[in-house]
């Protein structure tokens, strides 16, 4: 948006053809590949973890550092391992993720939406996530008519405003990205909303887009910037643009990828992984009030948190749906947000 | 002759260049018929020893899959034969190797138009499977034209990333013939018994003048003792088939952390992987009995 005196002039979201001449730029101006860089990437990070993984008991399960655990950890190491010991729950708006990334992908695959909310039912019952299927089976009629209303607007933007990428783009959805480090003993892990662009050779070629289905936050930068170092690490040759896209609003932020924001995500990882090292290890985790304390579940133990709360009575996840802080915790990352990389079973 | 090796694999691109170059490489030293007479006879006879040892009427067909559990997760593996779950994921490495092998031989430009071909004639054929008017369809096929639109695009999204993420690991173009993807499964049936099974796979197979190469396609993380997994499809390759048949390599490919290791195929590396096999089949036995409560502690 851009102010013009006392009033506000709403830039239109970019579509079709301009949506995607922003992802995807000129060829010719995309930046050369330093066939060093991700090398020299991953000692730092090996250099920066060295001894880091010593406390860990011998027959640790290896750390895993996931764009979640990163926020979380460097938000508040106590929240984190409350969320950890908490049952997961699932609200309207990690529901709404879920349904609204499966028609992203479908239209994203196969260039058709017929029917948004039993094309998205059908998509979550063939991936087996059971709680979100038991999640929307118990939800009242009122309530799911609401939420289906919600995701057929949310896929309406979608065909409205995204061309079906060429299949010569060689576009892939939820691609799964995991980077061992320290002999295994860390894994960085991911999985990108959409990828395109084929493996690069002098030049980067590959563009990354997260898609979200909640509001816009800054928090949503790092997420990309922890991608791009995961795709730089993995593939040798960092993406030449990361975005990310909203599907409620239009809005597409997009990013190039520059030496900076590599060396920036790298040192947040660096940072949150050493925390997470120490926390696997046994080390008594740290307090830092915040935002988000007031639905902690281990407010009722937390002097610093209850300050900043005013209250020692957890609020409800799913209580405040309006609630910026709370948007944050609710998950409206419409993606698999990593940690999804289990050795999967295949016939 | 220089065996390849991945040292170096990780800083160079296109990365696709090097793995083409180690899939095309000359052998190196090959495996003796002698040496594989003497492994089979071996092995036969530890596995028949263990193959006894199942409740009756049971058989076990060790694969990959299993092969693997048994050495990194045995825990597992006293539960792991709960009833098979089609999924997304589950048929994504099938349809994608029939997507692979539809580019090789250019009947589609890309992987995406390739999977949206092979689940059409999937669908096909499991429908005139139905109508019992045409031979088998995939194993997938049914499942797949059960679903509704949702749950077929999810299908179809897995198939093209994984198919995306092999079809652009390798420069195709380079290979004469071209590579046989996704073909038949080796299998092995223990002499001496009719309870044990052996069933390799690779994805994709390169054959030249001399002994093929095998790439073998994993998800995730390579584990930390890699080589018996990669030695397990040319094991059972040379059980199966014979000297003529053994590969001089396997190669790895684990998409989702750009890793690649390749293990030349001698003597000592069948052998190693022969022990792991005996190790895998004594888990699962010990596993069966288990389940059945008649393994005494």
């Amino acid at each position: 948006m851009s102010r013009s005196g006392s009033s506000i002039d709403v830039i239109r979201p970019p579509e079709g053809s301009a949506l995607l001449e922003r992802l995807r730029g000129q060829t010719t101006a995309r930046p050369t590949v330093d066939p060093g860089l991700a090398g020299g990437l991953r000692d730092w990070l090996e250099d920066g973890l060295a001894g880091v993984t010593d406390g860990l008991p011998v027959d640790a399960a290896p750390v895993r550092v996931t764009k979640e655990a990163l926020t979380g950890v460097l938000m508040c190491e106590a929240h984190l391992m409350a969320r950890r010991t908490s049952p997961r729950t699932v609200t309207v708006e990690l529901a709404r993720g879920s349904l609204v990334d499966a028609l992203f992908r479908q239209w994203v695959t196969t260039g058709r939406l017929d029917d948004p909310w039993p094309d998205a039912l059908g998509a979550v019952r063939a991936d087996g996530d059971t709680d979100i299927i038991d999640f929307l089976e118990a939800m009242d009629a009122p309530n799911s008519r609401e939420l289906a209303r919600e995701v057929a607007e949310h896929a309406a933007g979608v065909v409205a405003r995204w061309p079906v990428p060429s299949p010569t783009w060689l576009p892939r959805t939820q691609e799964r990205l995991v980077v061992p480090l320290v002999g295994g003993r860390v894994v960085l892990s991911g999985v990108v909303d959409l990828a395109f662009g084929g493996p690069a050779s002098e030049r980067a070629s590959v563009c990354v887009v997260e898609i979200k289905s909640g509001r816009r936050r800054v928090e949503h930068r790092g997420d990309l910037h922890f991608y791009a170092l995961l795709e730089t690490l993995r593939s040798g040759a960092p993406p030449f643009r990361i975005a990310t896209y909203y599907t409620r609003t239009g809005e597409l932020d997009v990013e190039p990828v520059t030496d900076d924001v590599l060396v920036g995500a790298l040192q947040r990882v660096l940072a949150g992984t050493v925390r997470l090292c120490r926390l696997a290890a046994g080390t008594e985790p740290t307090r830092t009030p915040n935002g988000l304390c007031a639905w902690c579940a281990a407010l009722p133990g937390c002097e610093p948190g209850q300050a900043r709360a005013g209250t020692d009575v957890p609020r409800r996840v799913g209580d405040a749906t309006t609630d910026d802080d709370f948007s944050l915790l609710a998950e409206t990352d419409t993606g698999g947000g990593g940690g999804d990389d289990e050795q999967e079973l295949e016939e | 002759m220089t065996v390849p090796t991945t040292t170096g694999m990780s800083l160079a691109l296109p990365r696709a260049a090097a793995l083409t170059d180690a899939l095309l490489a000359p052998p190196a030293d090959s495996v003796r018929a002698a040496e594989i007479t003497a492994l089979r006879a071996e092995l036969a006879g530890e596995l028949v020893a263990l193959a006894e040892e199942l409740p009756v009427g049971e058989r076990l067909r060790l694969d990959g899959y299993r092969f693997d559990m048994a050495r990194e997760r045995p825990e597992r593996c006293s539960a792991a034969d709960a009833p098979f779950v089609a999924s997304p994921v589950v048929c994504r490495r099938a349809i994608g190797l029939s997507a692979l092998a539809r580019c090789v031989r250019r009947w589609a430009p890309t992987p995406a138009v390739a999977v949206a071909d092979v689940l059409a004639v999937g669908v096909e054929d499991a429908a005139d499977a139905a109508d019992q008017s045409s031979g088998r369809p995939p194993w997938w096929a049914a499942w797949y034209r059960s679903l509704p639109a949702g749950g077929r695009a999810m299908v179809a999204a897995e198939a093209v990333t994984w198919a995306t993420q092999v079809w652009t690991a390798l420069e195709w173009e380079r290979f004469a013939p071209p590579p046989i993807v996704g073909s038949g499964d080796d299998w092995w049936d223990c002499p001496g018994t009719r309870q044990l099974t052996l069933r390799g796979r690779a994805d994709v197979r390169v054959r030249g003048d001399g002994p093929p190469v095998l790439l073998v396609v994993a998800s995730g993380l390579p584990p930390a003792d890699w080589r018996p997994a990669l030695g397990f499809p040319a094991l059972v390759s040379a059980l199966a088939r014979g000297e003529t048949s053994v590969p001089c390599r396997v190669i790895g490919l684990w998409p989702a952390s750009g890793q690649v290791r390749i293990l030349p195929v001698d003597g000592p590396a069948l052998s190693t992987t022969a022990a792991a096999v005996v190790g895998a089949v004594a888990t699962w036995v010990d596993a069966r009995l288990e389940a059945h409560g008649t393994r005494v502690a």
